[in-house]
């Protein structure tokens, strides 16, 4: 994976895999901590204990249909996050959902670029019309001044009554006011 | 700014071309969106299709994600599914091909041989 974005990407896939209803989606910069943290919340099926032991194994996956029996998602995020001073927390139970923080040096050399995160945004809410997605972006600046977005899939959806999220009109209304929300944040230059 | 207003006037526009139609989804576009398949591009292969879809107004066309089905080798794939007619799968997709197979398959209902990796009933 090129950047986070990709990233988180992959893992909002497991969370529709896992049968969520809803992804809770919240992406914070703060450079006055030196900080850039990613979460995802899910209310899908959730994992016990072992199998979230080794969703976080290279050498592991629970999608027995496929040929390839390994999954890296998780893992490499993972490496991605820590290998750039940050850390990065899993924690599920089962029927329960999913939680997910990776939290990123902002200012490491190696912290990988957030990358195009209204493509993941915007693919994700059309792509999965079934589920909904709550959108949290917040940037704090130097300058002690913040700047906040906030979005959900479920606000829409209740004012579209019974129009698909995938009509033509809506994918541009979307893709307009996340590619706003993320210009608003100044989060398209990390 | 984006309104809710904006999008109560999409709603509007949207039921009356929904009347017109009798069946709302005439094609289903499937994205593989596995691990390998975002790291070889799929998500870029999703906006290019989403942009053709919203550019020409496709209303009766829906495009969804799913993740990997095995065919890691030829990824991106995308999978071309209309109501009577075998599942069409293309691999090794980039932006500009998915682009092309909106425009001949399904606006023209011309399957692209180029890009075919399989198809099933």
């Amino acid at each position: 994976m090129q950047d986070i974005s990709l990233h988180l990407l992959d893992i909002i896939e497991n969370s529709v895999r896992a049968h969520a209803a809803n992804v809770w989606i919240t992406v914070v910069a703060d450079i006055l901590k030196n900080r850039l943290t990613i979460t995802v919340k899910d209310d899908g099926v959730g994992m016990d204990e072992q199998t979230l032991r080794h969703a976080q194994d290279p050498f592991y996956t629970t999608k027995l249909e496929r040929v390839k029996k390994v999954g890296l998602g998780i893992p490499l995020f993972k490496q991605n996050a820590e290998m750039c001073g940050g850390n990065f927390v899993m924690n599920s139970a089962k029927g329960r959902g999913t939680e997910l923080t990776a939290v990123f040096q902002f200012d490491h050399v190696d912290r990988m670029p957030i990358g195009s995160l209204a493509d993941t945004l915007v693919g994700s809410m059309i792509g999965h019309p079934e589920t909904d997605f709550h959108i949290h972006l917040s940037r704090r600046f130097i300058s002690g001044d913040e700047a906040e977005f906030e979005f959900s899939t479920a606000v829409i959806k209740e004012e579209l009554g019974g129009i698909p999220i995938t009509y033509p009109d809506v994918i541009a209304y979307c893709n307009e006011a996340i590619n706003e929300g993320i210009k608003n944040t100044k989060m398209e230059e990390l | 700014m984006k309104t809710l207003e904006e999008l109560r006037k999409i709603r509007e526009k949207a039921q009356q071309d929904m009347k017109l139609r009798e069946s709302n989804t005439r094609v289903k576009v499937v994205v593989g969106m596995g691990t390998s398949g975002i790291a070889m591009g799929a998500r870029d292969v999703m906006k290019a299709i989403l942009d053709e879809v919203s550019k020409r107004g496709l209303a009766d066309v829906v495009v969804t994600q799913t993740g990997e089905k095995g065919l890691s080798s030829m990824e991106p794939v995308v999978d071309v599914i209309e109501e009577g007619k075998p599942v069409v799968t293309y691999g090794n997709m980039t932006p500009d091909k998915a682009r092309r197979i909106v425009a001949e398959h399904i606006v023209n209902g011309r399957i692209v041989n180029d890009y075919v990796v399989a198809a099933q009933r």
